[in-house]
């Protein structure tokens, strides 16, 4: 008699596995953090997707550093410009993606990161047009945002993020 | 999860698909030179991309890779007297060279030139390191003979093993791109196999079982780095290079041999997983090589006589409940080829992508996806050469090693990443 695992493992058992939603559309916020990604955010929004959202994190100056928290109220736009709150954005997501053009400042992934930290979000960084930058740059985007992704992805080309938002059911 | 086109673009290597058209722009792992031991040895029956051939040696030592069934009425050549040059059917004593020219046809007269008329498709197979190779693409495209790193070390230094997989390349791929399922699946065995234990990188995996990744997209594919905490603020860095279509080397532990995989489809519901073992600077010892001939690290125990792993599907993959509730195995399947083949072949036979919900930790498995989809579209309409196929690409090294946490492992590891000649791993 055979196993049961070789009976199980065939083409026409697998006609038999169960056929239903068994996930619910994950709430994905993407945030540009400078100029050159979002470019690159904002094409990319206007695909139709299920559960993506898509921001920018406006300048850095004259905001009180983190842990001063109500200065983070300001720290995202959408992309029509207007002011979101941070924190309600991130307590409502299911993971953070921050997009970077290498060779940029990253520092505003710093106050992400610590609300994300706050509301145990996960956070995923992706760093874009790597091809056109030198190393030295690439490393110093690396090093900006390690401490604040627990992925963090180096794409050739920009499509890659929307091939990895697909991949993640955005 | 992929779009159902997506998945059968992946998974479909036959002729004729677009990603049997990527795997047949490079050399692929077909037999083991010990297949073919000697000259006028038996022929061996070969599936590889969904094409059914037969690879013999001559009388001279030449290999050979043909069609499975004479030209004339379509036994299997399996059957053949390799003798006198040639392969002849036993039927009616056609016979055939290593390039699958018909060479007699004896119910015709020499003359007629009839048995010139005959042809069977061949492909070239060489040898290289302890592998036969093999090129399935135009001949005009033909890469320079394979660098694999295992392959070009002394003898002594190197040992292979395959094994069937019941399941399609993809997934059993996919299983060695992720770096995040050694601290379950196979936490039981770190601390006591052979070729893995004493490793103080082990201790890191242990302790820390939400790695972080890095991925870094190389010329031939990806460099995928999982860091996990180290003492004082540093980072115990994992480095798995993979190059396309479907190779990758597991980062080393303490001075164990290096070792790593191919998954070469056989068809579309099963492959072969190929294993290898080598060390960059000294020959293996007895000790080690009788370990990965019992079976230990990433190789296995066979069915007598065959390549089937001994735990397999048929007999429940030898499943010990009482081990896993003891916690010896983490899965309740021993070794760490049957842990991954047996969870890798209950997916089916071709998993069902359209339904998976990966992680963003997953980003490695996507992004390979990704290269690959890209590099078969770019071949197929483009006839651009794809990653991988360059020697140069092929060079590479896996790492372990504990860096400053500022410091990325591409700028860390930078040398120790380049498989370099007489130079040791760089590992922890």
């Amino acid at each position: 008699m055979q196993s049961e695992s070789a009976r199980m493992t065939t083409a026409a058992e697998a006609r038999y596995r169960i056929d239903y939603p068994n996930s619910k559309p994950r709430a994905i916020k993407v945030v540009a953090l400078d100029p050159p990604s979002e470019a690159v955010v904002k094409r990319l929004a206007q695909r139709p997707w299920q559960q993506a959202t898509f921001f920018t994190a406006p300048k850095l100056e004259g905001v009180p550093k983190s842990g001063d928290g109500p200065s983070m109220k300001a720290w995202l736009s959408d992309l029509a410009g207007r002011t979101k709150d941070l924190i309600d954005e991130v307590a409502t997501a299911d993971l953070v993606v921050m997009v970077s053009s290498a060779g940029t400042n990253a520092e505003a992934a710093a106050v992400i990161a610590e609300a994300c930290n706050v509301r145990k979000v996960m956070t995923t960084a992706l760093i874009i047009g790597s091809e056109s930058k030198s190393d030295e740059e690439l490393s110093k985007s690396l090093a900006a945002l390690r401490p604040y992704a627990s992925m963090l992805v180096i794409a050739g080309n920009d499509d890659y993020i929307e091939e990895m938002l697909v991949a993640l059911r955005a | 999860m992929l779009r159902k086109e997506q998945n059968d673009l992946l998974t479909q290597s036959g002729p004729g698909t677009p990603m049997g058209q990527l795997f047949r722009s490079y050399w692929l792992p077909v037999l083991m030179a010990s297949e073919l031991a000697e000259n006028e040895c038996p022929p061996v029956r070969v599936k590889i991309l969904s094409e059914r051939l037969l690879a013999f040696r001559d009388t001279e030592g030449r290999y050979g890779l043909v069609d499975e069934f004479c030209a004339h009425r379509g036994v299997s050549l399996w059957f053949g007297r390799n003798e006198e040059h040639g392969l002849r059917c036993p039927y009616h004593g056609w016979k055939y060279d290593v390039t699958g020219q018909c060479i007699d046809v004896p119910s015709e007269p020499v003359e007629s030139g009839f048995c010139k008329k005959i042809k069977l498709k061949s492909y070239p197979l060489i040898k290289r390191g302890p592998v036969l190779w093999t090129y399935m693409g135009p001949a005009d495209k033909q890469p320079p003979l394979p660098e694999w790193e295992f392959a070009t070390v002394p003898a002594e230094q190197s040992f292979i093993s395959k094994r069937l997989q019941e399941c399609n390349w993809l997934q059993a791929m996919e299983g060695g791109i992720d770096s995040s399922h050694v601290s379950f699946l196979h936490r039981g065995d770190l601390g006591t196999d052979p070729l893995f234990k004493g490793a103080k990188g082990n201790q890191y995996n242990l302790s820390d079982t939400r790695p972080h990744f890095e991925v870094v997209e190389q010329p031939g594919g990806l460099y995928i780095g999982a860091r996990r905490n180290a003492e004082n603020g540093n980072y115990y860095w994992r480095i798995t290079p993979w190059v396309m279509p479907t190779f990758t080397m597991i980062p080393p532990r303490a001075d164990h041999p290096i070792h790593g995989h191919f998954w070469i489809p056989i068809d579309d519901e099963n492959c072969w997983a190929w294993t290898y073992d080598f060390h960059p600077v000294r020959a293996l010892t007895e000790r080690e090589v009788q370990a990965m001939k019992d079976g230990a690290g990433v190789h296995c125990k066979y069915v007598p006589g065959t390549f089937r792993p001994l735990a397999n599907k048929d007999n429940d993959y030898l499943m010990d409940r009482a081990a896993q509730k003891a916690g010896k195995t983490y899965s309740g399947v021993a070794g760490f080829a049957s842990q991954d083949a047996s969870l890798q072949e209950s997916m089916g036979p071709v998993c069902d992508r359209t339904k998976e919900n990966l992680v963003s930790t997953d980003n490695g498995i996507i992004m390979a996806r990704h290269r690959l989809m890209r590099a078969a579209k770019a071949l197929v309409e483009k006839g651009v050469k794809p990653p991988g196929v360059d020697p140069e690409h092929q060079r590479v090294r896996s790492v372990s090693i504990v860096l400053p946490p500022d410091q990325a492992f591409k700028d860390g590891a930078r040398e120790a990443l380049i498989g370099r000649p007489g130079v040791a791993q760089t590992t922890v």
